[in-house]
C-alpha cells in the first residue's frame, strides 16, 4: 500500500513525527539506513560483548509528547551531577537541592549553597521558557504574517508570566557566557566550571563563549537539571517505545533503507530513492537527517535556488565529540552518577580553545559514566576538522588523554581496563549519519537558534521544495532528544 | 604603470586613442573605452546604418564555462533551453534572481558539447559559482584575456570575407564559427548590439592589434569608421535593445522592490523557456508572472511630430531634440496620470523620429496606446503626444539575411 508520508531517520525525532501522523490517520513509512533505530538514541552492540548506550548516556523525550502518543516509555531517572576535584575532592550538584547537595557546595562556598536554591528556581523558569518557545512556531523573518505572529505574541505572554524580573533575567541570559550567568551566581569556580560544563556539552564553544547561556538552559531542559537521565535498559528502549506505537497505528519502520536520493518533478517531491535502487513514491517527504546532508546531498544543490543553497551550506555543523568506551573487568571504582572531570573555568575554555585551532584537547573536559563493567568517556574537544593532521593518526592519542585524565581522577580504572573503543566526530559522520560529527545537525549557536533554525527565513520546516519537510534536530525545536521538532514538523505536514 | 586608481585600457587603446580626435572617453566596467571619435556622432552613427563600423567590445565580461555539466549549469543559470542549443549557436538570455528578476544579461555561445562561453554587463563569477555547487564544471573568467571587436553595418560582411580565412556568407545570424585574421586565430559571431548586420570578433588579448589594423586595411574600400559606444547607444535603442542599469536595474543593485525588473517586464518572454525541463533559478516567480499577466513592459514610445511642433511653437522655437540617446527617466501619461517612464530616449537619424525606451504599466503597454512623454520645452514640463509601438523600432532586412 501506498504511504501518504516518507520520513527519512528513524531517530527520535522522525519517529515522534510519525507517530504524530500516524495518529492523525496518516499512513506513515520510515526509512532508517542503519540496521537499528533511534539514531544517536541507539543502544547497541559495540567491541566485543558491549551493549551499551553508544553515544547518548540518557534523555528524555518531552513528558507532554509522551502524554499525546500514550508511549510506553521506561522511567528514567535523573543523576546527580559530580565534578571531580583536584586532590580527590567531589562537587556533587543536583536540580532538587537535597541536604546532600547544599552539603557539597556549603564545603566549596557557604554563600553558594545558600544561592543554590535561587539559581535552580531561575533555571526551572528560564528552561520553562525555552520549552514554551520550542512548541511556538517560528516566524519566517522578516516578513511576519498575521497568522505567523500570533503564536509569537502567546510566547511573549509566557515570558511576561514570569513576572518583569524574571522574564528579564532569562532574555538578558540568553546571549550571556556561561562563566558570565554563573559568576552573578556563584563565588566558586568549582561550581562554575561545572555549569559551564553541561552548558558547553555537546557545542564547539567554551563556558566563555556568548550563547552558552541559551546552551545551558537548553542542555538544562533536556536532561531536566544538571545529571543525565539514564533509562532503565538503555536509551533504545524509547526509539523501541516509539517504534512499537507506530506500528500499532499502523505505520512501518523499515530498517537498512539508505535513502540516496529524494526524486522530484520541477521542485516538487514524488519520492525517494534507495541506496539499492529502488524507488517509492509518495507525496510528502519528511527528512529527520541534517538539513545540509538532506538538501545538498539528497535534493542537491542543482534543484535548489542559489541563495539557499549558500545558506544551506553556511549552516555551522562543527561537531567536537568523541566517545570513548572502555570495557573493564567490573572494578573500576567509580561512583554512580554523572561525573565530570571540569574542575575550573578556565580549564574547560582551554579544552575548547584547542578546538578551535583544530586540536585535540590535551585536557579534556570529560563525561564519565558507568553501566556495569563498561566505562564511557564523552570526550570534549575532539574536533571534526583536524589542522595537520586526521583521525587515522588522531585515535591513538584521543584514547590515550581520555584514559590519563580519567584515570587522574579516578586511579583504580586503568588496571580494570580490558578493551578500549572510540568513536571520533568522523565515525559519527560516517556510522551515524552525522554530518562533519555534530550531534545537534547544527550548532546551537545565537545565530541558528528560533527563527533562524536551520537557516534565517526557514524555520517553518518547510523548503523550497514542495513537499518536502525538515524534522530533525536541526530544525527549530531540535538538538537533543526531546521530540520537539518531530513534533513541530508534523503539526506543519498536517496543516498543509 | 598603471596606478590601481586608474581605469583599464584595452587591447586596441593603442590605435584607438591615437584616432580619438574628440578624446571624449567613457568608462565601461573598469576600462576605459572611446565615446566618441568625433565631436559629432553622425559619422559614426551613419557608418553603423549604411557602412561599416568598428566597434571596441573588449570591456565585456566573458567566462568560459567547461566540463560535464556545463549544459546543466546554464540550463540552471538561465531561462534559455540550453538542451536545444546546437555547437555553432548563440542565444541572447537575461538571467534571474529566484525572485524572476533581472541580474544580467547577455550571450552564450555554445563551443562544444561540454563548452560555452558566456558574456555579461556585470562580474558574474560569484553568481556562476554560486549555481555551480554540487556540479561538475570549470568557470574561468576571461575577460582582460580575451579582446573583442564588434564590426556592424551593411557593409561588415564584405569587409570581413576580404580579411578572414574563410568566407563568412554562410555563418547565420546568432552562430558562431572559427576562422582566422593573418595567422591570428579568431571566432567570429553573427551579434551585435546595433540591430543592423553585423558580427563580433575574439581573440587572444595579444594579438589584438593586427586584427584591428588588417581590418582597418581591408575596410578603406568600404567607408570602415572607428566607432565610440554613444553611436552604438543611439543604433541600439533604434534596434529595440535594453542595457543594464539604464532600462532596467540589475536586481542585486535595486534598493526597493520596485525597481527590478523580469524578463517578462523587459518583453524577452521569446528567450524565458518556461517549456523546458527542471528548476533555474526565478522559475516559480516567472511562471506566476506569465499565469497572472505582467504589471509593466518595456515597449517603445515613438512621438508625434507634429504635437512635438506645436510645443515648441508656442515658445516661438523649432523642436529642439539632443542628438544623442539620453539616458534620463521621463514621464509617460495616459488618462490624466502617470502610467510608466521612458529610460532612454534619442532622435533616430535613420526613421527621422524622436523615440524611447519605456517601461509602461498595464494595460496602457497594448501597441497603438495613445499617450503623452514628458518633454522640457524651455526649461517648463510640457507633455508630448505619443504612441506605443512595437519594438523594435528599426530592422533592416539585411539584419537575418
Ligand atoms: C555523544 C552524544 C551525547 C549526547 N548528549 C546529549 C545530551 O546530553 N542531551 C541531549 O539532549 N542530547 C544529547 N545528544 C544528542 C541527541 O542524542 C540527539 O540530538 C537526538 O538523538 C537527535 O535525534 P534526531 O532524531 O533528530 O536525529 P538522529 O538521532 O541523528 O537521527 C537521524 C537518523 O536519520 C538516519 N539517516 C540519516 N541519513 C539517512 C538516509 N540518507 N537514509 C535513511 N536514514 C538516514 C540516521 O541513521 C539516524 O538514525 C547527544 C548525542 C551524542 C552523539
Amino acid at each position: 500500500m501506498a504511504s501518504d508520508v516518507i520520513i527519512i531517520g528513524a531517530g527520535l525525532n522522525g519517529l515522534v513525527a510519525a507517530n504524530y501522523l500516524a495518529k492523525a490517520g496518516k499512513r506513515v513509512l520510515v526509512l532508517e539506513r542503519r540496521a537499528v533505530a533511534g539514531g544517536q538514541a541507539v543502544t547497541e552492540a559495540f567491541g566485543s560483548g558491549f551493549r551499551l548506550d553508544v553515544l547518548h548516556a540518557g534523555g528524555q523525550l518531552r513528558p507532554d509528547i509522551v502524554s499525546d502518543l500514550g508511549l510506553d516509555v521506561p522511567a528514567s531517572r535523573s543523576e546527580p551531577l559530580i565534578s571531580v576535584l583536584p586532590g580527590g575532592g567531589q562537587l556533587r550538584l543536583t536540580a532538587d537541592s537535597d541536604d546532600r547537595t547544599l552539603a557539597s557546595i556549603g564545603s566549596v562556598s557557604k554563600r553558594d549553597a545558600e544561592r543554590w536554591p535561587g539559581f535552580v528556581a531561575f533555571m526551572s523558569e528560564a528552561s520553562g521558557f525555552l520549552d514554551a518557545a520550542y512548541r511556538t512556531p517560528m516566524p519566517r523573518l522578516p516578513n511576519v504574517s498575521f497568522s505567523e505572529g500570533l503564536p509569537l505574541a502567546k510566547l511573549a505572554m509566557n515570558l511576561r508570566q514570569l513576572g518583569p524580573r524574571d522574564m528579564f533575567r532569562v532574555i538578558r541570559a540568553l546571549p550571556m557566557s556561561a562563566l558570565e550567568l554563573t559568576e552573578e551566581w556563584f563565588e566558586s569556580d568549582a561550581v562554575r566550571a561545572a555549569i559551564g560544563a553541561v552548558a558547553v556539552h555537546g557545542a564547539t564553544l567554551g563556558p566563555m563563549s556568548a550563547g552558552t547561556g541559551y546552551t545551558l538552559m537548553h542542555n538544562w531542559l533536556n536532561r531536566g537539571g544538571l545529571g543525565h537521565r539514564r533509562v532503565e535498559g538503555g536509551v533504545g528502549r524509547i526509539a523501541d517505545a516509539l517504534v512499537a506505537a507506530l506500528k500499532a497505528r499502523g505505520g512501518e519502520v523499515r530498517l537498512s533503507a539508505d535513502v540516496k536520493r529524494i526524486i522530484l518533478d520541477d521542485q516538487t517531491v514524488r519520492g525517494v530513492r534507495l541506496a539499492n535502487g529502488e524507488e517509492i513514491a509518495a507525496s510528502t517527504v519528511m527528512s529527520a537527517a541534517d538539513p545540509r546532508h538532506t538538501l545538498l546531498t539528497l535534493v542537491g544543490a542543482p534543484e535548489l535556488p542559489p541563495e539557499f543553497v549558500w545558506a544551506a551550506q553556511s549552516i555551522k555543523m562543527r561537531g567536537s565529540v568523541a566517545k570513548v568506551h572502555l570495557l573493564t573487568d567490573g572494578n573500576h571504582g567509580l561512583p554512580a552518577g554523572t561525573l565530570i572531570v571540569a574542575p575550573s573555568v578556565r580549564y574547560v575554555e582551554r579544552a575548547y580553545d584547542a578546538a578551535k585551532y583544530g586540536q585535540v584537547s590535551q585536557q579534556p573536559y570529560l563525561e564519565i559514566t558507568a553501566d556495569g563493567a563498561v566505562v564511557s568517556l564523552h570526550y570534549q574537544f575532539a574536533p571534526y576538522a583536524l589542522r595537520e593532521r586526521d583521525w587515522g593518526q588522531e585515535r591513538a592519542v584521543l584514547e590515550r588523554s581520555a584514559v590519563d585524565t580519567a584515570a587522574a581522577a579516578f586511579p583504580q580504572l586503568r588496571s580494570s581496563i580490558r578493551e578500549i573503543k572510540s568513536l571520533t566526530p568522523l565515525d559519527l559522520e560516517r556510522t551515524y549519519g552525522l554530518t562533519e560529527g555534530d550531534l545537534n545537525h547544527g550548532q546551537l549557536i545565537l545565530d541558528q537558534m528560533f527563527f533562524m533554525r536551520p537557516m534565517p527565513g526557514w524555520s517553518t520546516h518547510k523548503t523550497p521544495i514542495d513537499g518536502l519537510f525538515l524534522c530533525g534536530s536541526g530544525v527549530h525545536g531540535g538538538g537533543g532528544i526531546s521530540g520537539a521538532a518531530g513534533r513541530n514538523a508534523a503539526k506543519v505536514v498536517l496543516k498543509a | 604603470m598603471l596606478s590601481t586608481l586608474e581605469l583599464k585600457v584595452t587591447p586596441f587603446h593603442e590605435r584607438t586613442s591615437r584616432l580619438s580626435v574628440a578624446q571624449n572617453w567613457r568608462r565601461w566596467a573598469g576600462y576605459r573605452v572611446v565615446g566618441s571619435y568625433d565631436l559629432s556622432l553622425d559619422h559614426e552613427y551613419w557608418a553603423i546604418r549604411d557602412r561599416a563600423a568598428l566597434i571596441d567590445v573588449s570591456p565585456l565580461m566573458k567566462y568560459v564555462i567547461e566540463g560535464p555539466d556545463a549544459a546543466r549549469l546554464l540550463h540552471r543559470l538561465t531561462p534559455r533551453d540550453i538542451d536545444r542549443m546546437t555547437v555553432g549557436q548563440v542565444a541572447y538570455t537575461g538571467w534571474c534572481d529566484e525572485e524572476g528578476k533581472l541580474i544580467d544579461d547577455g550571450t552564450i555561445s555554445r563551443l562544444g558539447p561540454q563548452h560555452f562561453r558566456l558574456t555579461a554587463a556585470e562580474p558574474s563569477l560569484r553568481w556562476l559559482s554560486m549555481n555551480a555547487v554540487g556540479m561538475d564544471v570549470r568557470i574561468t573568467e576571461l575577460t582582460d584575456q580575451v579582446a573583442a571587436l564588434s564590426l556592424q553595418g551593411p557593409k561588415s560582411r564584405a569587409v570581413l570575407n576580404r580579411v578572414c580565412k574563410d568566407k563568412l556568407d554562410g555563418l547565420k545570424y546568432f552562430r558562431w564559427m572559427n576562422t582566422s585574421v593573418g595567422n591570428v586565430p579568431i571566432s567570429v559571431s553573427r551579434t551585435g548590439y546595433t540591430g543592423d548586420l553585423g558580427f563580433e570578433l575574439w581573440m587572444e588579448a595579444d594579438q589584438a592589434l593586427p586584427v584591428w589594423d588588417a581590418l582597418m586595411t581591408a575596410g578603406d574600400d568600404y567607408g570602415i569608421t572607428p566607432c565610440g559606444i554613444l553611436a552604438m547607444d543611439m543604433a541600439r535603442v533604434e534596434a529595440g535593445l535594453f542595457m543594464l542599469d539604464v532600462d532596467y536595474t540589475a536586481a542585486p543593485h535595486a534598493w526597493i522592490e520596485g525597481q527590478k525588473s523580469s524578463p517578462l517586464e523587459m518583453g524577452l518572454d521569446w528567450a524565458v523557456n518556461l517549456d523546458k525541463k527542471g528548476y533555474f533559478v526565478g522559475r516559480r516567480a516567472l511562471e506566476r508572472e506569465k499565469r497572472e499577466g505582467s504589471a509593466w513592459r518595456m515597449v517603445g514610445i515613438e512621438v508625434e511630430w507634429e504635437g512635438l511642433e506645436r510645443l515648441f511653437a508656442e515658445v516661438g522655437l523649432p523642436p529642439q531634440i539632443p542628438s544623442m540617446a539620453v539616458r534620463e527617466s521621463r514621464p509617460i501619461m495616459c488618462d490624466g496620470k502617470q502610467v510608466g517612464y521612458a529610460s532612454t530616449s534619442t532622435w533616430s537619424p535613420v526613421l527621422k523620429k524622436y523615440i524611447a525606451l519605456a517601461h509602461v504599466q498595464r494595460p496602457y503597454y497594448e501597441v497603438g496606446t495613445s499617450v503623452l512623454m514628458e518633454v522640457t520645452v524651455e526649461h517648463h514640463r510640457k507633455y508630448a503626444p505619443a504612441k506605443v509601438v512595437k519594438l523594435p523600432f528599426y530592422e533592416p532586412a539585411w539584419k537575418k539575411k
